[in-house]
């Protein structure tokens, strides 16, 4: 054997070697952060995204979907997902449960993901779930046609207003229920006081605000469902309908649909501390595109 | 990250421009700037473009909602932009008095913004 190849090949065993005590090392020391209070770092992150649509492709290549656009398989997989879906994922003008907000990774936005994943993925994803991200495999509790039903009425998902979905709900109501109430919204104009906007930046995740919003510095933000909270501290108004004041902020991270009506954000059950943490958060963000 | 992604169609298809047949998406990008859309609005690819009042219309072809309440597609975009207080009574987006056609233009440059 020549001696540069000699040389290259115990470089790259050395190196191989080395990089695997370093990540034992991280491991075995326990350094990193599995709690689901704050998000992953942003390279492993993208490192777990990446390994998730790659895995998902890999299985699904060659799986041909069923025609979706049947009325009756929509009726039926909107009432199944009312069962099952929205209580993690939330809907237009729906927020999910508080248990679901806490979870890391967060519940998608199921109107981004039909705009992103392909029908064979998402039956997949619905069938066989994610490990280690709160995702069930349904396929022990639905039949293949069921969770084909689901798939259906989310190709109808996007186009439903946060009305069309309440008219859907009253038609097949709800099994369940229930979510705390956070207490009076009102908010007099002399009480603001912002909060701490690194507790803002943390709480940002556990409402899932980043499952529909673009927001910088926030790792995994970067859904365009809602519109994106780029430089919102120079933004005149919120919402396109409140000036942007600091109460005024306070007034619809807590309640929007009080302030909208018809707006497809959710009341997502803010708290006061956490509404002024995160309106600190947004004010920090200045930057211009 | 881009080229992880696949040609097989997403589940939902987003508004595209080529959806509103006959539409001049090069006289809705003129458009923007006549009727004074960035005035509010940070618009790419128009001159002058720096406003916050509203929000930045980047991205517009991706978003999942249209002024946060009216689901993005083509049809909407339009009804929109003809008369915004119409969909949305709260908005202080003003109806600005397009045509049809105009309407049109402009929503065909906007979905082109991705």
């Amino acid at each position: 054997m020549k001696t540069w190849k000699r040389v290259a090949g115990i470089t790259l065993v050395a190196s191989a070697a080395t990089a695997a005590v370093a990540a034992g090392t991280v491991v075995y020391l326990g350094l990193y952060d599995v709690s689901a209070s704050d998000q992953h770092k942003a390279p492993v992150y993208y490192l777990l995204e990446t390994a998730l649509r790659r895995s998902v492709k890999l299985r699904t290549t060659g799986v041909t979907p069923p025609p979706l656009d049947d009325a009756a398989r929509i009726a039926n997989g909107f009432k199944l997902f009312q069962t099952h879906c929205v209580q993690c994922h939330g809907a237009p003008g729906a927020a999910p449960e508080p248990f679901a907000l806490g979870l890391r990774p967060e519940p998608a936005s199921l109107v981004g993901a039909a705009y992103e994943w392909p029908a064979a993925d998402i039956r997949w994803i619905i069938q066989e779930g994610i490990k280690m991200s709160g995702m069930p495999a349904w396929k022990y509790r639905l039949t293949d046609e069921e969770i084909w039903d689901v798939v259906a009425f989310m190709k109808v998902l996007p186009r439903l207003t946060p009305q069309d979905y309440r008219d859907w709900s009253v038609r097949h109501p709800p099994t369940t229920t229930g979510r705390p109430d956070t207490g009076d919204t009102a908010l007099p104009e002399d009480a603001v006081r912002l909060g701490d906007a690194g507790a803002g930046k943390m709480a940002i995740q556990q409402y899932l605000c980043a499952t529909c919003h673009v927001i910088p510095g926030v790792v995994g933000a970067n859904r365009h469902v809602g519109p994106a909270l780029t430089g919102m501290a120079s933004r005149q108004y919120i919402a396109g309908v409140l000036p942007n004041t600091p109460a005024n902020m306070l007034r619809w991270l807590r309640d929007p649909t009080s302030i909208d009506p018809l707006t497809a954000m959710p009341d997502l059950g803010i708290t006061d501390r956490d509404a002024r943490d995160i309106a600190a958060f947004l004010y920090t963000l200045t930057e211009h595109d | 990250m881009a080229g992880c992604r696949d040609e097989r169609p997403p589940l939902a298809p987003r508004a595209v421009a080529s959806d509103l047949a006959g539409a001049d998406l090069q006289r809705g990008k003129q458009l923007i700037g006549d009727y004074g859309c960035v005035a509010c609005h940070t618009v790419p690819g128009v001159k002058g473009s720096t406003s916050t009042v509203g929000p930045p219309l980047a991205h517009v072809g991706l978003r999942g909602y249209l002024g946060g309440v009216l689901p993005n597609t083509p049809g909407n975009l339009v009804r929109w932009l003809l008369d915004p207080p119409a969909i949305d009574p709260r908005t202080a987006m003003p109806n600005v008095g397009l045509t049809t056609d105009e309407a049109q233009d402009i929503a065909a440059y906007l979905l082109t913004l991705h």
